[in-house]
């Protein structure tokens, strides 16, 4: 089959990219667009790649971020609200904007309606994707680690009761105090008044392509398969729909043997071990203070550190820790001397963390990565730290905990067990459900019929109200017949009376 | 592992035989509990059959069986095949319920299954008894089924069924619906409640008095590791599931062998025009005279050739292309290529059965969930439903050149047949892999949803809706009166002089 494939960059295309490989090598015909500049995508692909002419440059893109990242190292924001309202702004609008360059590309528009694909594949971030879709009218599948704001509600009719389903970002877990339900029910209520305004740039351009007022939900409502990088060993249990898909840990794989030079790291940490150090792939820099807190925490504990780390090396740099450019991160965990993994709690670390059952402390710093560190922290199978807050003591602390405490390594290996054990791997799945739609050209017959009940009918919030004036109406004609039959009966004597009294007068 | 299993009587029992005999191959040993009086289940080589005494005779059980089946085709009007229904279902769920008693009172075997050490129980939840028994033991439960009536299987998955596009059971509405369908599917519960009422209350006062604790059905029910439906959403309509919800619908039509010589030789016969497979399942022996006779007339009047499963009486009126036979093999027989339709009573494994093969269906739907069964594939295109009890020769013969000479029923079952076979896993694979899973870990306490300890008001968020509304109000309350007070002092000052300079001039 013909696939056109609409990532996302960043982290995002990493697991994106594997299937998207599998489906290449499995013989169908794979086109990615992706903008001309970016920082992972576009690199060694044996498939075809359409590349789209962007206004901006590599500078701009890495600007928006770099200003989006370091603020969270001065102010973590928190919740839906700030994080795309402030620093977070420009970068989004960045990425929207490729959207407007792309349908301006007449070539590019032509030669993908000329291709006639079966599906697409996309990353619903940049939201690029879905107006393609919608476009062309071709099925999609969507990938992702989870839908900003109350689009999962709404564009798969899917139901999430604030009462023990915490919303995105909100880092509450499913057992929640009433306070803690109040600023959910309240979060919830943000996510609907604030999010079209967040997405205005996104849906104007979808409305000038499709040339139709149209709203996000139009734009998800039409996704034949949602396919997220999550399962219910990191997610809480809550509602779904049939045509939702979870391929949590696509992205760890049986670790290959490492390197000469991580070899020799890892043989001569003796009998301490080592533990993983990185921040992903995003952060590049941290603080200078920072950073010589974080060093200065490290040299306390016996274990060798190899820390992922590209910004100035601090000065207060312990021998026990290496620095480096670049890290097998995933054959390193898989290693039996790996004792701990210090992550920005990314949702691919975290899975790497769990595959190889290697207890974590966490630092998030944005996105999900909260939420993330949370759903780790209430199994016990690690720690999370505030990066803003924490001191060198705390994080001594924290790395010595998940070592020495028994518990953290016994919850992270019950965690990794059960999250391998799957009838199918995930890799094998997300592909499935891809061919799937490929060939029957979608999956109607998974799209509930909610889809076309407005929000009063989706509720039966008519029909309570038509019984309610049933029930009304019997009850005020019973009633008034009641009291119609008093009168007649008792209200007789009563005239009687009073005629009687009037004769006494 | 050991695997304790108390299934259901009657056809259900036929797919889970299945996922045993599977999970017996794979090395694991079964026990089957069953009560002495049982229709299908028998003893077998794959696993242990564990009866216990019952007070009723196999001969009694079988009459009030039959009792039922004849009220199916009695016509009456509403209101009294209404009564009758729930007196026969009373009857019914006594029966079982006294079978339980039985069960749970037996304090020898009891003693034994505990001593046993059983790894889990594979039970279907439509009788609560093999869940109440499991927790007893403190062993992880596997349910198997299809549905529990009155929404019980939604309230103890904490699985959300918004009633305005999900049918309930029994109503035979499709998941489009108009106002007054909307008002009729929210308002049929209410009228099944009486029912339910009396088949499983009883056993809320079984199990609180065995575990010593006072707890209801759906608090006991709630804590089954693993919920294997057999639906998928090529046969139901798509709605909300939980993470522990597993769809194993179609398990039934793996296993297909080569025809009995037999069969061979009357599909052979049949010529061009193939044949038509006809059966009402294995629950109905027999059929009202006057009824076989006009079902015979029909038959008579197309060219396939009809196998038909009849136990009953031979229809004087039975014509040369209709042979009766007393057991048939219907999943290997819709699976030849010359079957044409597949009349059905149209329970959830025929279905099945005629989806996997692609044979378009003509649906005789006559208790329970058949009649919903008929109107999903009816609401797809890929059959035509008769009311049994109105139907004449003419109906039954329309509706079979209908389906045997209108492609698009063909196609449509064509099209729903390839959507499901199209699946990651074989349903048997993945009902045995769900049984190991719950075997291996113990239970899926991490796919329990939190909803279990909310009460039904802090699930709707009604206490906090109420908080927020207080909150609300008072701000109101607050800023109205002090714009009161302020204007008071700003307009109020001129009132009052006005006033008192009115009082001066009196």
């Amino acid at each position: 089959g013909r696939l056109l494939v609409v990532p996302m960059d960043g982290s995002h295309w990493f697991t994106m990219q594997m299937i998207v490989e599998k489906l290449s090598h499995r013989g169908h015909e794979v086109v990615v667009v992706i903008p001309e500049v970016s920082w992972h995508m576009g690199k060694s692909l044996n498939f075809t790649v359409k590349l789209l002419l962007v206004l901006n440059t590599l500078e701009d893109l890495n600007y928006h971020f770099k200003f989006f990242a370091h603020n969270q190292w001065k102010t973590q924001e928190v919740g839906m609200f700030s994080l795309l309202k402030h620093s977070g702004k420009g970068f989004f609008e960045l990425l929207f904007s490729h959207c407007r360059s792309l349908f301006k590309d007449k070539k590019l528009v032509e030669y993908l309606k000329q291709s006639s694909f079966d599906a697409v594949f996309l990353d619903p971030f940049d939201v690029c994707g879905l107006i393609l879709a919608k476009y062309f009218s071709l099925p999609s599948v969507v990938f992702s680690g989870g839908i900003f704001c109350h689009y999962l509600d709404e564009g798969a009719q899917c139901p999430s009761p604030p009462s023990y389903v915490p919303r995105i970002l909100s880092k509450f877990t499913d057992t929640m105090t009433f306070k803690e339900r109040v600023w959910n029910h309240l979060s919830y209520m943000k996510e609907r008044a604030f999010c079209p305004y967040f997405f205005k740039t996104a849906v104007e351009i979808a409305s000038e392509v499709l040339q139709t007022p149209v709203t996000m939900r139009d734009l998800f409502s039409p996704v034949s398969i949602w396919m997220f990088r999550t399962d219910f060993v990191l997610e809480f249990p809550r509602p779904m729909m049939p045509n939702m898909v979870y391929i949590g840990g696509i992205n760890c794989h049986q670790g290959k043997p490492l390197s000469k030079e991580f070899e020799a790291y890892v043989n001569a940490s003796g009998e301490h071990g080592i533990v993983v150090f990185s921040l992903g792939s995003m952060v590049s820099e941290i603080p200078e203070k920072k950073a010589m807190e974080i060093a200065e925490a490290l040299g306390r504990i016996p274990q060798t550190l190899l820390w992922r780390y590209t910004g100035t090396r601090p000065s207060n740099l312990a021998k026990n820790t290496i620095l480096v450019k670049w890290l097998p991160q995933n054959d390193l965990l898989g290693h039996p001397k790996a004792r701990a993994f210090i992550t920005h709690s990314g949702s691919h670390g975290i899975y790497e963390g769990i595959c190889n059952g290697v207890p974590m402390v966490m630092m998030p710093l944005f996105g999900d990565q909260m939420d993330n560190a949370k759903r780790m922290e209430t199994r016990g199978a690690g720690v999370t730290l505030n990066v803003l807050e924490m001191t060198a003591d705390d994080l001594e602390n924290a790395l010595k905990t998940v070592i020495n405490n028994k518990s953290y390594k016994e919850n992270i290996m019950r965690l990794s067990s059960l999250h391998k054990d799957r009838p199918i791997e995930p890799l094998d799945l997300a592909v499935f459900w891809v061919e799937y739609v490929m060939r029957h050209k979608g999956a109607p017959h998974l799209r509930p019929a909610a889809h076309d009940l407005t929000w009063y009918q989706y509720h039966s919030l008519d029909v309570i109200g038509f019984l309610l004036a049933i029930v009304l109406t019997v009850v005020f004609i019973v009633y008034k017949s009641c009291a119609y039959g008093c009168r007649k009966c008792f209200g007789g004597k009563g005239r009687v009376k009073k005629s009687h009294k009037s004769k006494t007068h | 592992g050991k695997v304790l299993v108390f299934p259901m009587e009657g056809s259900h029992w036929l797919s889970m035989r299945d996922v045993v005999r599977e999970l017996h191959a794979r090395g694991h040993q079964a026990v089957v509990l069953a009560p002495e009086v049982t229709v299908h289940i028998k003893e077998e080589d794959f696993f242990t059959l564990q009866t216990y005494p019952v007070p009723y005779t196999r001969q009694g059980f079988r009459q009030q069986m039959m009792r039922n089946i004849k009220v199916v085709f009695e016509t009456g009007n509403y209101v009294k095949t209404f009564l009758e229904t729930s007196e026969i279902l009373k009857n019914i769920s006594t029966v079982l319920l006294r079978s339980c008693m039985n069960l749970l009172h037996n304090g020898s075997l009891l003693q034994h299954l505990n001593s046993s050490s059983f790894d889990m129980v594979l039970t279907d939840p439509v009788i609560p008894c093999g869940q109440v028994l499991a927790k007893y033991l403190g062993i992880p439960t596997v349910f198997f089924l299809r549905y529990i009536p009155c929404g019980i299987d939604s309230e103890a998955t904490q699985c959300p069924k918004p009633s305005s596009y999900i049918p309930n059971l029994l109503t035979m509405l499709s998941d489009h619906m108009t106002f007054l369908q909307r008002v009729k599917n929210m308002l049929y519960p209410l009228a099944l409640k009486y029912i339910c009422h009396f088949s499983f209350t009883r056993y809320e006062s079984l199990a609180s008095e065995l575990l010593q604790r006072e707890v209801s059905l759906v608090e006991v029910l709630s804590h089954a590791s693993v919920w294997l439906f057999r639906g998928d959403f090529v046969f139901d309509y798509p709605r909300p599931v939980m993470p522990n919800m597993v769809f194993i619908g179609g398990i039934n039509c793996v296993i297909k062998k080569p025809l009995s010589q037999e069969f061979e030789a009357y599909v052979n016969a049949s010529g061009e025009h193939g044949i038509v497979v006809f059966s009402l399942g294995s629950m109905v022996s027999e059929i009202p005279e006057k009824k076989a006779m006009e079902i015979a007339e029909a038959l008579g009047r197309i060219p396939q050739t009809l196998l038909w499963r009849y136990t009953g009486t031979r229809p004087s009126n039975l014509a040369k292309n209709t042979i009766l036979v007393k057991w048939l093999p219907q999943n290997d027989l819709l699976g030849h290529p010359k079957a044409r339709a597949f009349i059905t009573h149209s329970g959830s494994h025929g279905i099945y059965e005629g989806i996997c093969n692609g044979v378009p269906m003509v649906m005789m739907p006559l208790f329970g969930d058949q009649m919903d069964n008929a109107k999903r594939m009816e609401t797809r295109g890929a059959g035509v439903t008769l009311n049994v009890l109105e139907m004449t020769a003419d109906d039954l013969e329309n509706a079979l050149k209908t389906v045997i000479n209108n492609k698009s029923y063909k196609e449509n079952i064509m099209r729903l047949s390839s959507l499901h076979k199209d699946r990651p896993i074989e349903p048997l694979d993945l009902a045995v892999f769900w049984v190991e899973y719950v075997m291996r870990h113990k239970g899926a306490p991490h796919l329990r949803p939190a909803a279990h300890d909310l009460t039904w008001y802090q699930y709707h968020s009604l206490d906090v809706i109420g908080f927020l509304l207080a909150i609300v109000l008072t701000v109101v309350f607050i800023v109205y009166k002090s714009c009161a007070y302020g204007c008071r002092k700003c307009f109020g000052g001129k009132g009052r002089v006005k006033k008192s300079h009115k009082s001066k001039t009196h």
